[in-house]
């Protein structure tokens, strides 16, 4: 009797839950293919590390990942004990008597009480302590999943003391399996479906942070015009969220009160593929305004512990809405000036090169020079960048390095490829691939971290391949070659980590090392090394009006942030950090001083 | 409403001119090429023209083949049709012979309005578009800061001198030449660049003849010289020696 009765259920429950995912699995299939296998190995050690390991779930987030990582844990440890149940309970084969399930059940014994512990604590943090990122509502779902799982624990700890064949082990064992068979309906609705999703979403998710498909314009790609254009791998992630708010609480944006939510736009999208709204157009699902907020920190993708990519969805959505001519005005004039002069700021070339021929650069030439300086937009153009420019060739000079730069240099493309002009971008890279080919270089070192990512990750894609190094990692090469003049008083510096550095190119050291080197106390600020928060620039948020920017301003926040530190010196390396940082600073007249790596180095190094 | 915008290819700003051998023209076959800037805001007035009031705006072009790259970029960025009248000889042709020829192709079209950048940012001669609106007979007006359109009137708003406008209305069709700067270029969009390529460029053939008023005898280019002159005395008597030259020598101040 029991056993058909236990028949029936798994039938209907089990049923359940397959037209469930079938259903979410079948909005998968129909999507744009942009599932990427690529670099096999990297991904499978990487679906160890977090999902095995949790590394993410509990790195940003130490108690409630490690109360998480009990549960998570603890689910797999009695994966084979449930599995036993049931094929005993369904008469297929019974080996809960045999002496191995004994010993298994003495040691499910701790585990129990561990995730029993852990579910209890994120049961109180959920209801009572309920942390911003997790929204103003407490999630009944999450509540009931919790009790669920409380209800599990206890049972199977009550076996230990209520026999199995009294009235009351048979309660006990059906209260068991009827929670297990409930959470199976429960799971595909609700952001439990990432029980099943994401170890699938972390091994599609790109090695690269960032990585964008190219529109290949032969095929008119413009870009994610409306819901039906979401390719399969955001598909994927709208139903692995689960909704931790690790994204949002990582945001600048968010943080600075604007209207943008990463997590808001992952629901949204959730929200429209089950509504099947497939013509909606994603500036209206998303809003403009959320859209064009973006700095391209990378923050929310590198948080999230389920492995869901943010980027390649905004800045889809932006290619979507440029390509129709709907970026904001102030985009629409760089765009302009990348078109028309190759530079973000439209200024003529004639400026480079008299920057050029002051600073007594030489035309590279591989016979001649070790590495290819690439100056960047702002290091061609920025007056105050220049002198940063200047302090790099001096160092290089006073150690014989040989360098030279490009007679012809354009925009790298960064800015329109962030903020989804792909075909202007297209055309610079493509230029800049051929004047890079004919010169040859081996190596380049450049001082906007920018122009690394641009040429080193994505013109790669195009099938350029060339070693670039930010200028902290190439002069920190030479560390032993640079000795601090004694003379120079010892300080106190704050080191701004920029993201496209720290986050996107993991180079967080070696600043540091130089930093140390010349005799300065770095002091750390909240959010630094791979997690930074952003100055407010990227994702063409510096050609932004700053007096128009709704909330508080992020290069403030950052400021501030930095200011906490205590240090009078923000250090940092990159032309856009930069700019934004001794805006803010000018801005309110704050107490301290702005200096890019390069100039703070060559101020302090014993001249040779 | 019909609109024309005529505009010309220039060579970049980022281009150092270079004399070709008998040194009576810049050697364009080393240049490259944009559209004339001033000509870019015709070109935007006319796309908010037309997405008020409706119509098609085409864009008209004298010289030789390569003018196409400016033609294709207007079509990108929302023209409707293209004209070229071709010739290599508009090349290095003088103003007359650019608007007889724009003149020409254009007059038998029924357009409401030609526009023009108020000049060209090679000659700047600011010529072109009057001499058209002579040749079509039509009225015209110049420094154009905005146009407005309504029914069969036109009223434009000229730049004067020292901060001074003037509003001034003609009947339609009429000939406007636009001031540079006066609305924001709008960015060619990928949509518009896939759109541009299966749209229409028509090719005319010039009058035989191109009627030159002008022959250029010899081109210079600016010559750049620095001269340092200390001056020497007290510094009272320098002083005053130095704003002697600013005011007479260097003009500099009143
Ligand atoms: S990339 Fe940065 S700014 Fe953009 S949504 Fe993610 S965290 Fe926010
Ligand atoms: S996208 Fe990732 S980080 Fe953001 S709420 Fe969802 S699971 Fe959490």
């Amino acid at each position: 009797m029991d056993t058909l009765v236990l028949w029936l259920l798994v039938l209907v429950f089990a049923g359940a839950f397959v037209a469930q995912v079938a259903a979410r699995v079948r909005l998968i299939a129909i999507a744009p293919n942009t599932f990427e296998i690529t670099h096999p190995a990297t991904r499978v050690a990487r679906v160890l590390v977090e999902v095995f390991g949790q590394r993410t779930t509990i790195r940003e987030r130490p108690i409630a990942g490690v109360a998480h990582a009990f549960v998570f844990w603890g689910f797999i440890a009695f994966a084979p004990y449930t599995a036993s149940e049931f094929l005993a309970g369904l008469g297929i084969v019974d080996v809960t008597d045999s002496g191995w399930f004994a010993a298994y059940r003495i040691l499910l014994t701790p585990c129990a009480m561990a995730v029993l512990l852990g579910i209890l604590f994120l049961l109180v943090r959920r209801t009572i302590i309920r942390p911003a990122g997790l929204g103003t509502n407490v999630s009944i779902e999450s509540v009931v999943i919790a009790l669920f799982i409380t209800t599990l624990m206890a049972t199977f700890l009550l076996t230990w003391w209520i026999d199995e064949s009294t009235t009351a082990g048979r309660i006990n064992w059906w209260v068991h399996v009827s929670v297990i068979l409930g959470f199976l309906a429960l799971i595909p609705g609700s952001k439990h479906l990432h029980l099943v999703f994401s170890p699938i979403t972390w091994f599609l998710k790109s090695p690269t942070l960032g990585n964008l498909p190219n529109l290949d314009f032969e095929k008119e790609e413009v870009g994610l015009e409306t819901v039906k254009d979401l390719g399969s791998k955001a598909v994927l992630d709208a139903f692995t969220c689960v909704e931790c708010g690790r994204c949002q609480v990582n945001c600048p944006a968010w943080g600075a009160g604007k209207t943008l939510n990463p997590k808001t736009i992952i629901l949204q999208t959730e929200e429209a593929l089950l509504a099947g709204t497939r013509d909606r157009a994603l500036v209206d699902l998303y809003s403009a305004q959320a859209l064009w907020q973006c700095t391209t920190c990378g923050a929310c993708e590198n948080q999230c512990p389920v492995g869901v990519e943010h980027l390649p969805i905004l800045i889809g959505a932006r290619r979507g809405a440029v390509s129709n001519g709907h970026a904001p005005d102030y985009l629409g004039a760089m765009y302009n000036n990348l078109e028309r002069r190759s530079n973000i700021w439209g200024l003529s070339y004639g400026e480079r090169e008299k920057f050029v021929e002051t600073a007594g650069l030489e035309t590279f030439d591989p016979a001649k020079h070790d590495v290819l300086i690439w100056l960047g937009c702002a290091g061609a153009f920025d007056a105050d960048y220049q002198k940063s420019m200047r302090s790099l060739f001096e160092i290089l000079r006073a150690r014989e390095v040989r360098f030279g730069v490009l007679s012809k240099e354009r925009c790298t493309g960064d800015a329109a490829r962030r903020t989804g002009n792909e075909y202007v971008y297209q055309e610079l890279a493509t230029a800049n691939i051929e004047t890079l080919t004919a010169a040859g270089p081996k190596t380049i070192v450049t001082s906007c971290p920018h122009c690394v990512k641009t040429i080193g990750d994505d013109y790669r894609t195009f099938g350029y391949r060339v070693e670039i190094v930010h200028s902290s990692v190439y002069i920190a090469g030479m560390l032993n070659e640079l000795q601090p003049d004694e003379t120079a008083p010892a300080s106190t510096v704050t080191y701004h980590d920029p993201c496209y550095l720290g986050r996107y190119g993991g180079t967080v050291d070696e600043p540091r090392a130089l930093l140390a080197r010349m005799n300065a106390q770095v002091n750390d600020p909240v959010r630094s090394r791979d997690n930074p928060s952003c100055c407010g620039a990227g994702g063409g948020l510096l050609f932004a009006d700053k007096e128009e920017e709704p909330g508080t301003r992020i290069s403030d926040m950052r400021l501030t942030e930095l200011q906490k530190t205590g240090a009078s010196t923000v250090v940092t390396a990159c032309p856009f950090c930069s700019i934004m940082l001794k805006g803010a600073q000018a801005s309110r007249q704050a107490d301290v001083h702005v200096v890019d790596l390069m100039t703070f180095v060559n101020g302090r190094v014993r001249k040779l | 409403m019909h609109i024309a915008v005529c505009v010309k290819q220039v060579p970049t700003r980022d281009w150092q001119p270079r004399l070709n051998d008998s040194g009576t023209w810049i050697r364009d076959e080393d240049a490259s090429f944009e559209m004339n800037e001033p000509d870019a805001y015709a070109l935007e007035a006319a796309l908010r023209l037309k997405e008020q009031h409706g119509g098609d705006v085409t864009v008209c072009s004298a010289g030789p083949a390569r003018v196409t790259q400016v033609l294709r970029e207007a079509l990108a960025r929302g023209a409707d049709r293209a004209l070229h009248v071709q010739d290599d000889r508009f090349a290095s042709a003088d103003v007359y012979g650019i608007a007889d020829a724009l003149a020409a192709a254009i007059r038998d079209e029924p357009f409401d309005l030609v526009l023009t950048g108020l000049q060209s940012d090679d000659l700047g001669a600011a010529a072109t578009g009057v001499v058209i609106a002579e040749r079509l007979n039509r009225p015209h007006a110049t420094i154009v800061m905005d146009v407005q359109v309504d029914g069969g009137t036109l009223r434009v708003k000229r730049e004067l001198e020292s901060g001074w406008f003037q509003w001034v209305s003609m009947p339609l069709p009429a000939v406007v030449t636009i001031q540079s700067g006066i609305n924001q270029l709008r960015y060619a969009t990928l949509k518009g660049i896939m759109a541009a390529k299966k749209k229409e460029i028509r090719t005319v053939t010039p009058a035989a003849a191109i009627d030159a008023r002008q022959q250029i005898a010899r081109l210079y280019a600016p010559e750049k010289g620095k001269k340092t002159h200390l001056i020497s005395g007290s510094p009272a008597e320098a002083a005053k020696e130095l704003v002697r030259r600013l005011r007479e020598e260097a003009r500099v101040i009143a």
